[in-house]
């Protein structure tokens, strides 16, 4: 079996928040699979403080979610939903990157350059303006209404759902317990088992943990497209701890493969960061390596997804290969709301 | 027989509305302004059940109490759907004539609360008060300082009259962006013709009639609930 084209039970999606499950958010399991002696074994998501050491740094992605999904309706009536992915490089406010979808969120919808789209409210309409980049299924749009897209998501918009999900859930399932600066389309879940109770225990054993923001685009799991431009921010305060941290000798260790691209797109050939801002479009591969980051915690994703390719890069093909055969066999979930997955380098 | 009064039925929604519960059955009392609109939109009704037209203002006490007599003895539902959107474009509010925001409250506020103070004594347990507000009561639009707030007083009043009032449904609801007079009025130099019609929106309403939902807020185009108060 390949490890990047595995078939996924639906039995292992996880439909629901592990809360809903009657677990707290860090009591998900947690596979871990060291690359220095190719251990697999499996753990809680709480038992992270003892897995790793004094002077490991934890570097979180601190963009919320948007309730990105929004209702429109087509000139013939149909209904329609969008989802809003992210602001478009080098294009001011009206303009955002969006993915139709049909009115319930589980399948693709077409759309047709130059359509005109009814939004919710007095927000007016939408305008398909041009296909993004290479991509089969965003869109380029601009927002033509009173009011601005963030009240239009504030007031009218879900998250995200994806057919796996059983149900609508509110936005604060979808918000990791730092997220601060608003922005992502889509949750960066590998954060969600992360507690207060956690980050203080990470804290007494002498682990720091230090902010990037990615906001995550949408990833629509039916097309196998490589990630698209994100904006992120990788403060001064963070680029001179991870710095600080791997000259001690210590691991950095990124939450979510946001946080791998946030710091790889800041990362010199010999591994130190400097502070940065602005857009990424690093797709990070083994071809490419990673050169920041020692470690990576993340969740479990889709076969052929393209996390998988960063993944890879971390772990290298063979442990991944039997990180993925381990969670299958033993039941781990999948998706934003499933279990964790620590891997160490 | 179900008996209903609709204000503003001669146009829009409330004309949309007053059809479909004319096909249901239902024996309506309807209120405009415009007395030649709601002649003719009361001749096409009068062909499929028994309608009651009385043009007026309803921020007029004369008109409110003649509307609740043709109601007779029981009134099962009342709809308040007669509102004034304010000037034509609408100012911002650091210039609003005060006048005029006085007379868009006293239609879209005060008229709503005095005309359900003469309906309640009629209205038995079940019967339902549909306020029409809209997404302006909640989002701040700029220019609709005037009707938005308007708005959100009338939906404050209908979750109290709903939390003073077990024994009735009291629903405020936003039937969303449409293709009416009051629209044109607030686009004045906008193309409005790819919006839903008002019928699109009546599907809703019927549903928070017909069905046991709780008093709250709702919104006509994606019932159920947005927000139970």
């Amino acid at each position: 079996m390949s490890a990047l084209a595995f078939e996924l039970p639906p039995a292992l999606e996880a439909t629901a928040p592990a809360e809903e499950r009657g677990l707290d958010r860090d009591g998900v399991r947690m596979l871990v699979a060291d690359a220095s002696d190719g251990a697999i074994f499996h753990a809680r998501f709480f038992e992270l403080p003892d897995l790793l050491a004094a002077g490991d740094l934890v570097v979180v992605n601190v963009s919320a979610t948007l309730a990105a999904a929004i209702p429109g309706r087509r000139a013939d009536g149909a209904r329609v939903l969008i989802h809003v992915a992210t602001r478009a490089p080098d294009l001011d406010e009206p303009w955002r990157v969006v993915e139709l979808r049909s009115s319930d969120g589980s399948q693709p919808a077409r759309g047709t350059i130059g359509e005109r789209i009814a939004l919710p409210g007095l927000h007016g309409r939408l305008t398909l303006v041009a296909r993004y980049a290479s991509s089969t299924r965003l869109l380029l749009a601009r927002f033509d209404g009173l009011g601005t897209v963030e009240e239009l998501l504030e007031y009218h918009g879900e998250p995200i759902r994806y057919g796996y999900v059983s149900r609508q859930w509110p936005l604060a399932a979808y918000q990791n317990v730092y997220a601060t600066t608003p922005g992502s389309a889509e949750m960066p879940s590998a954060g969600r088992p992360f507690t207060p109770r956690l980050i203080a225990a990470l804290v007494a054993r002498g682990i720091a943990v230090a902010p990037v923001v990615l906001h995550a685009g949408v990833s629509s799991p039916e097309r196998h497209e490589p990630p698209f431009p994100e904006q992120y921010d990788v403060p001064a305060a963070t680029a001179r701890l991870v710095n600080g941290t791997r000259r001690a000798g210590a691991r950095v260790i990124a939450v979510g493969t946001t946080v791998v691209r946030a710091l790889e797109t800041v990362a010199r050939p010999d591994g130190t960061v400097a502070a940065g801002a602005g857009w990424t479009g690093l797709v990070i591969d083994a071809g490419y390596g990673v050169h920041a980051v020692d470690g990576l915690i993340t969740g479990w994703h889709e076969p052929e997804a393209s996390h998988l390719r960063m993944l890879a890069a971390v772990a290298g093909g063979s442990l991944l290969e039997g990180s993925y055969r381990a969670a299958l066999r033993h039941g781990y979930l999948w998706h934003e709301f499933g279990d964790s997955h620590l891997i160490l380098r | 027989m179900s008996t209903a009064i609709i204000t503003g039925a001669s146009r829009g929604l409330g004309l949309a509305l007053a059809h479909a519960l004319a096909h249901r059955g239902w024996r309506l009392v309807l209120d405009a302004r415009g007395a030649a609109d709601l002649r003719r939109a009361a001749v096409d009704l009068e062909r499929i059940t028994d309608i009651t037209a009385i043009p007026g203002d309803v921020s007029n006490d004369w008109h409110r109490e003649a509307l609740a007599a043709a109601a007779g003895e029981r009134l099962d539902l009342l709809v308040n759907n007669a509102s004034l959107l304010g000037p034509s474009p609408q100012p911002q509010l650091g210039d609003y004539p005060l006048g005029e925001f006085e007379r868009v409250y006293a239609v879209n506020v005060l008229a709503p609360l005095a005309l359900t103070q003469v309906a309640l004594p009629l209205m038995p347990v079940g019967a339902c008060v549909l306020n029409v507000t809209s997404d302006a009561a909640v989002e701040p639009y700029p220019g609709w300082g005037g009707y938005g707030s308007s708005k959100a007083a009338l939906e404050q009043l209908s979750v109290i009259l709903g939390a003073e009032r077990p024994d009735l449904r009291v629903y405020a609801v936003d039937p969303g962006d449409m293709r009416t007079r009051m629209h044109q009025d607030a686009f004045p130099t906008e193309d409005i013709s790819d919006r839903p019609l008002p019928e699109e929106s009546v599907p809703g309403l019927l549903e928070l009639i017909g069905a046991d939902l709780p008093s709250g807020r709702y919104q006509a185009r994606s019932l159920p609930v947005v927000h139970s108060g």
